[in-house]
């Protein structure tokens, strides 16, 4: 490969964050001119990271970047937008209530007469575009009533409109329809043909393998590899992408799983986006059983969790724990019903930064008897309470009077578990509970989910770590585009077989998913 | 350790406001006085001291009408307190004041009750009331999502109104020059703590009495909790189980409850008649001790003693000075910008924070050492 | 009673008394429309209107100029919302409590400087001349034709510049790239600053603006509404125009017609007040009830609007 060759050259780039994540280890990237060139791998394998540096919106540990040759380092966006580079983020960056023109020439608004938008030019300049880019848009049409592709288009141009010669697009196809899919892939080969060089970030191994050049796949933080497209096969890229170095070993008994305690059936939901997120889901945990599920992020885990704790109402289907249907109920009554919640977002929904240790630990159940005497609140009750808790939970700070935002991220999630497994649940919900915290703190909470499911709690734990999912659960659900791909309860699963049905390559018949339902 | 420290840094970063604040009073001072420097004495130890042929006194009566001002302004300090800790902009203290001492004054003319009482129950009669009106912001934020800032504004020009309507064309004494109710029956009088003219009453202490009851409320009940908790994050207080609509209302129905008895305790203590006949002011007030106090009720009363204080240097000041009385708006101003200021000195908080960290992190490695792995207390 | 109402209210004259009244109300409720646009809540808009009153009187006062003065009142306004900017941009000084600051400043400070200036209290009395007034024209064709020419000549300078900014305003934020830029912010300052837009820059320029508006407001009132300056005059016109602003989506037409609603309310209030058995305070409520209700409704119609299957709560 000669140098020239190389529009981008990304070389040793490390990134850690504050918190002490290190989510780009060393990465080697670079992008032939006029070439697709997809960048894929799991959520936390660091392709968004590296793309952030790319654009400027982060700045590296370490690590250069030569673009076109040419060493620089981007203190923001702007800069690199003057080099070339452009990005189509995966949440639209654009205005809802101005017009397609208006987007587009944001910040650099034709004039005339001095003072006034130039909106025929801007109209011109866009069609004039658009034409050139073989990307056709309405100029006029109000952003906020075009489709999600439509959508796509414009970021797409916005960025050629700006020079770019580079385009960066983060997970371009995950609010697309298939017709739209193909018809951007279109687009792109056009762009391609043009001379432009397109950075393709995603986890859909079909839309890969149809659209781009080379593939580089990213896991744990580093490059696992640089390959040509044609001269590897899916089943391949999804061993590399999901496979395990380390195996992490839990010991457990064997699950012994009694009556239904949670069951899910037929749930349908359209998202915010439009998008049909869940797809006619039909599940059941069992008291005594980890359920785990697993997928790429982004089909549909998070809407169901909401469902399940309230906080979205399912167009369709119901909800029952014990029985008792859970839809429509608020969050005092789910709870009541014997369900705990530990939430992916635990800063918005898992703790009151401000506040102390101990009133974040006891905020489900301050009302109870034992801690109130008449109006007033049983101190010691409250003290001794969440003084066992910090012991329980190992949670590692000065007193229980201190503000809990000060913790770090594990001990954080150690309160907020700590809260919600010390509640006698019938049913737990983890999401991603051990997202983004160290490692002593990670084994505690496993453990003890692991414990109690086998007191009789029943669990669903959701993660998009692999690893974690695979080793916990008792039985496994793969999510696959908002409907149930894969159940599996023999426990005979691996990495490979994962990625295949997580990332869209297998598919069970009706009837074994079916399985996945005890009611 | 380091909450000590951080403690220290607040507090050190409160006085630099007040600091702050004071400097741009003196300078106003010094360009529009002919007597500077008199002035500002005034301003600052004249309420303590008094100067009288040469020698310094003690002026016990100007301490007593120090405190005396404090009473109103400890209640809607309070209010706001409690309103401003569920995060709730409720400016409508100002009406509830003036609607509380309407109420307390009329029943302070014509209810009949032969002893003591009779301010007491007038006093929580008015108390009850505004509470109720305060339903009115509340409710429409819970169920309609109506911003209680511009519909509490909106209310107290409503409140003033109809206040006015039903003293001028009801409650008026026409005996009187101005507009003003009947005389109090002397049972409604709230009775006086010190001699003299100070109008230090029995209302100071219920106001203390209140400050206490309002700290056991927000921090040793389940209401305050969830209302503290509410104000800080209203996801996290949803998804725990805490009834937000609910709560939501209650803080501010407290906030109306205490500014109501606020007012008529201050119509009822310090005058014969009611004869507010605009908004009084104590509200806005209130809001700067909520500020100054950091939402915290303990320390309303020294917040409020400080305004008052302030105040009444301010008033000796134009008495014995030519510099106008509103000084004290413009200091409150200035106190509000700085105190509230978060940025504020944030330099020095940035520095603080990562030194305590470092020797954070230096202490957890000798445990480690040690053997430990968990530590706290 | 109801009759001679009808009677009073249909008269030119009448309508003449609502564009003036309207006139300061539309003022700060521009003022209103702009700061938010780009995402600020500007709630110091009476306090503004308190000073820039002031000042604008003062300095037509001292230089017998009202042109001066006005221009003054706009300047004043743009230093006091650039104040509230840097209180809240830059020391983070949440942007209600400056705004609440600005206000307490308006009520008693501006007390203050007027004896500090002149030696008065609390009012202009005799300061006034008539250099000093915003002049009335009389527009030459209109004022010919029969009731329209009542209603539409005769205004002062200031109560027309009213109405013409609204169209002036319409056409800065939605046919200047400035007015572009503070749309983008206030929507979605992300997408702006993804395009070298700088947010900060913008929201300065706004709130500038949004009290330079305000004090064009405050001049009208010192300098031709009441012909002088009081304190407590303005009485929560700035309140006023937070809430018409809501009800007219926030735009400057609809800011426009609910303004003219309020001083709609507020010209009744004058006529009802003259009738027989009527109280006069319960009439000046009109236009604060009028407000609340215009509030509640418009509360109501967006509540029917709202998304029912998404019931997650916004983040903090």
């Amino acid at each position: 490969m000669e140098q020239s060759e190389l529009v981008v050259q990304m070389e040793g780039i490390t990134k850690i964050y504050p918190n002490g994540i290190a989510a780009n280890r060393e990465v080697d990237f670079s992008v032939k001119s006029g070439e697709i060139h997809a960048l894929i791998g799991e959520n936390g394998a660091g392709k968004s990271t590296l793309m952030k540096i790319l654009f400027g919106l982060e700045k590296p540990t370490e690590g250069s970047i030569l673009v076109k040759g040419e060493a620089v380092s981007f203190a923001s966006p702007i800069d690199a937008i003057k080099k070339g580079i452009g990005m189509v983020h995966q949440h639209f960056m654009l205005v809802p209530s101005l017009t397609v023109a208006e987007n587009i020439v944001l910040g650099m608004a034709p004039r005339k007469s001095g003072l006034l938008i130039d909106y025929k030019e801007a109209v011109e300049l866009t069609l004039a575009n658009a034409e050139r880019f073989n990307l056709h848009v309405e100029p006029t049409a109000r952003v906020a009533d075009i489709t999600a592709g439509m959508k796509q288009k414009v970021e797409i141009l916005k960025a050629l409109v700006r020079g770019a010669q580079v385009l960066i697009l983060d997970e371009p196809t995950a609010v697309l329809t298939t017709q739209e899919t193909a018809k951007l892939f279109e687009e792109l080969k056009n762009l391609k043909d043009q001379g432009f060089t397109i950075i393709f970030i995603s986890h859909k191994l079909n839309e890969i393998k149809e659209l781009t050049d080379r593939i580089t796949i990213m896991r744990a933080g580093k490059s696992v590899g640089v390959y040509d497209t044609d001269s590897i096969n899916e089943q391949e890229i999804s061993r590399l992408m999901v496979g395990r170095d380390v195996i992490l070993q839990v010991e457990k008994e064997e699950a012994r799983p009694q009556e239904v305690v949670l069951q899910v059936q037929d749930v349908h939901y359209v998202n915010e986006w439009s998008k049909r997120a869940l797809d006619g889901v039909t599940f059941s945990v069992r008291s005594g059983e980890i359920v785990g599920i697993a997928g790429v992020e982004g089909n549909g885990q998070r809407e169901l969790v909401d469902i399940l704790f309230g906080l979205r109402l399912p167009e369709q289907g119901s909800v029952t724990v014990a029985g008792e249907n859970l839809v429509g109920r608020p969050q005092a009554k789910i709870r009541e019903l014997g369900v705990s919640y530990v939430p992916e977002d635990r800063m918005t929904f898992g703790i009151a930064h401000t506040a102390s240790i101990e009133e974040n630990v006891i905020s489900d159940r301050f009302r109870q008897k034992r801690f109130n005497r008449g109006p007033l609140f049983r101190m010691q009750e409250l003290h001794k309470e969440s003084d066992q808790l910090i012991l329980d939970y190992s949670v590692l700070c000065k007193a229980r009077s201190q503000e809990v935002g000060m913790l770090s991220g594990g001990n954080i999630q150690k309160v907020v578990v700590a809260r919600e497994f010390s509640s006698s649940p019938i049913l737990i919900i983890a999401d991603q509970p051990t997202r983004g915290i160290d490692v002593g703190a990670t084994e505690l909470i496993r453990k003890k989910l692991v414990d109690l499911s086998r007191e009789g709690a029943a669990v669903l734990l959701v993660s998009a770590d692999l690893n974690e999912v695979m080793e916990l659960s008792d039985s496994l659900i793969v999510l696959y585009e908002g409907k149930i791909a894969g159940y599996f309860d023999d426990g005979q699963w691996d990495d490979v077989m994962m990625g295949e049905y997580m990332l869209g390559l297998k598919h069970q018949s009706q009837e074994e998913i079916e399985r996945a339902s005890y009611a | 350790m380091h909450d000590r420290r951080m403690r220290f840094f607040n507090l050190a970063r409160g006085a630099a406001a007040i600091s702050i604040a004071l400097l741009v009073a003196m300078i106003f001072i010094l360009i529009s006085s002919k007597t500077p420097w008199t002035a500002m004495r005034y301003l600052l130890i004249g309420p303590l001291l008094s100067f009288h042929e040469g020698a310094v006194i003690f002026n016990a009566q100007y301490l007593y009408q120090v405190l005396a001002a404090t009473i109103p302004i400890i209640f809607t300090g309070l209010a706001v307190t409690v309103m401003f800790s569920a995060n709730q902009f409720n400016l409508a203290g100002e009406g509830c004041v003036l609607a509380g001492g309407f109420v307390g004054g009329v029943l302070g003319v014509y209810l009949n009750i032969n002893s003591g009482w009779h301010w007491v129950v007038s006093v929580l009669i008015a108390t009850a009331v505004c509470g109720v009106i305060m339903l009115i912001p509340a409710l429409l934020k819970v169920k309609l999502g109506a911003s209680e800032m511009v519909t509490s504004l909106m209310l107290n020009f409503i409140i003033l109104y109809v206040v006015l309507h039903y003293l001028n064309f009801h409650f008026a004494d026409r005996t009187k020059g101005a507009t003003m109710t009947k005389e109090f029956k002397p049972t409604a009088i709230i009775p006086s703590l010190v001699a003299g003219n100070s109008k230090l009453t029995v209302g100071f202490i219920v106001a203390i009495a209140a400050t206490i009851l309002v700290a056991l409320f927000m921090y040793r009940t389940r209401w305050g909790y969830a209302i503290r908790m509410i104000g800080i994050n209203e996801s996290f207080s949803l998804y725990s189980g805490m009834n937000v609509g609910w709560t939501i209302v209650l803080a501010q129905v407290i906030g109306g409850m205490l500014s109501g008895m606020g007012g008529s305790i201050e119509v009822l203590g310090r005058y014969q008649t009611y004869l507010w006949r605009d908004l009084p002011g104590y509200g806005w007030v209130g809001i700067t001790i909520a500020i100054l106090a950091k939402n915290n009720p303990i320390y309303v009363p020294l917040a409020a003693f400080f305004i008052a204080y302030l105040n009444k240097g301010c008033l000796l000041m134009s008495t014995y000075c030519d510099v106008p009385v509103e000084m004290i708006d413009i200091i409150q101003a200035a106190i509000f910008l700085f105190f509230a200021a978060e940025q504020f000195l944030s330099g020095y908080r940035q520095k603080l924070v990562v030194k305590t960290t470092q020797e954070d992190l230096m202490k957890l490695d000798v445990n480690q050492l040690r053997g430990g792995g968990k530590s706290h207390a | 009673m109801l009759e001679q109402l009808f009677q009073a209210i249909f008269k030119a004259d009448f309508l003449f008394a609502v564009m003036r009244i309207t006139a300061p109300i539309l003022f700060a409720t521009l003022a209103a429309v702009v700061a938010e646009k780009a995402g600020v809540v500007n709630i110091g808009l009476e306090g503004t209107m308190m000073i820039t009153a002031l000042f604008g009187f003062l300095f037509a006062y001292w230089t017998q100029s009202w042109v001066i003065g006005v221009l003054g009142a706009a300047l004043v306004g743009a230093l006091l919302g650039l104040m509230m900017g840097f209180f809240s941009l830059k020391l983070k000084t949440d942007i209600i409590l400056a705004g609440i600051a600005v206000n307490m400043l308006g009520g008693g400070g501006t007390i203050f400087l007027l004896n500090m200036f002149t030696g008065l209290r609390g009012n202009t009395g005799n300061l006034v001349t008539p250099n000093i007034l915003i002049p009335t024209i009389k527009i030459p064709l209109i004022d010919k034709i029969p009731i329209l020419g009542e209603i539409l000549s005769g205004h002062a300078v200031l109560t027309y510049l009213a109405f013409i900014f609204v169209f002036l305003m319409w056409v800065f934020l939605y046919k200047t790239p400035v007015g572009l830029n503070i749309r983008a912010v206030g929507e979605n300052p992300d997408a702006a600053s993804s395009v070298g837009v700088s947010v900060l820059k913008v929201k300065y320029i706004a709130i500038g603006l949004s009290g330079a508006l305000a004090g064009f407001g405050g001049a009208f009132m010192s300098m031709y509404y009441s012909q002088g300056w009081n304190s407590g005059f303005v009485a929560g016109r700035g309140f006023i125009a937070l809430a018409a602003r809501a009800m007219g989506r926030g735009e400057p037409v609809g800011g426009m017609l609910s303004s003219l609603l309020f001083g709609l309310a507020q010209a009744l209030r004058t006529k009802v007040s003259g009738l027989q058995g009527v109280s006069s305070y319960l009439v000046s409520l009109i236009p604060y009830a009028t407000t609340l209700l215009g509030l509640v409704l418009y509360s109501i119609s967006l509540r029917r609007k709202e998304r029912k299957h998404l019931i997650r709560p916004v983040k903090p």
